[in-house]
């Protein structure tokens, strides 16, 4: 395996893990399912944690969106935890979950 | 071996004054990406300001990833170790970011031996961008790449061999691939280069479903502190320091926690 056939191969398994992708050949596909569930928990309880105002306006319905939006809208390389808070709280807005603010008050913090 | 570090614990904005006043606090650990190169969070400079050692450690280098490397991550690393004036940096043997994509966690890579040559490239890169020693982590995995060719004791060895760098052992991701691959975690502490430890980590985690999550939110189980036991049976580790990122307890159930890990060092 030279250095392009692994980095597809890691990309291969990130598209299963992340964005619907099958699982690659020689993988567990229950350990795949499940590697899959961890992530997308820690990605929503981070995103929690960075919008609580956002989760705790979506209240008990957070959840199942928060899984809706990251079906279509995988973690792209170099998007950092804020703008994907940002981000789902953007298209919870559009899909008339979420009350739009005047203020973005979701953007207003750095970092993170 | 590293240089003498003792019982620390992650130091994280939301537990920031109880680790400054927790006493037997050594050393502590901070999520460099989370640290600004040029600006120090008051309570770690109270901490420096005591004498207590603050190391970063990194979660984004990708060093296992087959694409390029990111150095301008090295280099903030690199930054906030000297704003730190920190004795050593870490990261993990891992992957993240791949075909575009950005896992948000720690991925296993495949122990393949052009996949070690691949995370050997990295790491000797990274090294060189980096002016103090690197240590590198032993991850916990959910899932087990197909066609592995070396066992982890295996890989882990011939990556410090190659590149001279320091292992930090976590006791609880060992724990955890045990309990989820059928890891023997013995085999793997007597299979690496123990002379070569900087320090160790302990954290905890829940089982769900039959799946043991290392989620550094839960109590240390006994079966970590057990292994921890293990490794100190081999040797005495420079440090031990305690992971707990999320649902924070009292400050008094941490402290407990560390004086269990303190404990079993002292035997």
């Amino acid at each position: 395996m030279s250095r392009d056939e692994l980095a597809a191969a890691q990309g291969d398994l990130l598209r299963a893990l992340l964005a619907g992708g099958e699982p690659p050949a020689g993988f567990d596909p229950a350990a795949v399912r499940v590697e899959a569930a961890a992530l997308l928990a820690k990605r929503r309880r981070i995103v929690s944690q960075l919008a609580p105002e956002v989760a705790g306006e979506l209240g008990s319905d957070f959840t199942a969106l928060f899984n809706d939006y990251a079906a279509g809208n995988p973690r792209r390389d170099g998007t950092r935890f804020r703008e994907d808070a940002a981000a789902f709280a953007e298209w919870a807005v559009a899909r008339g979950h979420l009350t739009p603010r005047r203020k973005r008050w979701w953007r207003r913090s750095t970092g993170g | 071996m590293g240089e003498h570090l003792g019982v620390g614990i992650g130091w994280r904005s939301e537990i920031d004054l109880t680790v400054e006043r927790m006493p037997g606090v050594d050393f502590v650990e901070v999520v460099a990406e989370n640290l600004h190169r040029d600006h120090v969070p008051e309570s770690l400079r109270v901490l420096r300001a005591k004498g207590v050692p603050v190391l970063p450690h990194a979660v984004s280098l990708s060093l296992g990833g087959a694409e390029p490397l990111d150095t301008a991550r090295v280099e903030h690393l690199g930054a906030v170790a000297a704003l730190l004036d920190a004795p050593l940096v870490s990261d993990h043997v891992c992957f993240v970011r791949a075909g575009g994509l950005d896992s948000g966690h720690l991925m296993p890579v495949p122990r393949t031996r052009e996949a070690l040559d691949v995370l050997v490239d990295n790491v000797t890169a990274a090294q060189e961008i980096l002016d103090r020693p690197l240590a590198l982590e032993n991850i916990a995995a959910l899932l087990e790449w197909p066609n592995a060719e070396l066992t982890e004791a295996e890989f882990l060895h011939r990556l410090v061999d190659r590149t001279g760098c320091l292992l930090l052992v976590d006791v609880a991701n060992m724990w955890a691939n045990a309990r989820n691959l059928g890891a023997d975690p013995r085999e793997l502490l007597d299979g690496i280069p123990l002379d070569r430890l900087a320090y160790v980590h302990v954290a905890g985690g829940v089982e769900i479903d039959g799946v043991y999550h290392d989620t550094h939110a839960h109590a240390v189980p006994q079966g970590v502190l057990d292994l921890l036991g293990e490794l100190c049976a081999r040797v005495q580790p420079p440090g031990v320091l305690l992971e707990r990122d999320d649902h924070y307890p009292s400050d008094s159930v941490l402290a407990d926690e560390l004086a269990a890990i303190r404990a079993v060092v002292s035997g």
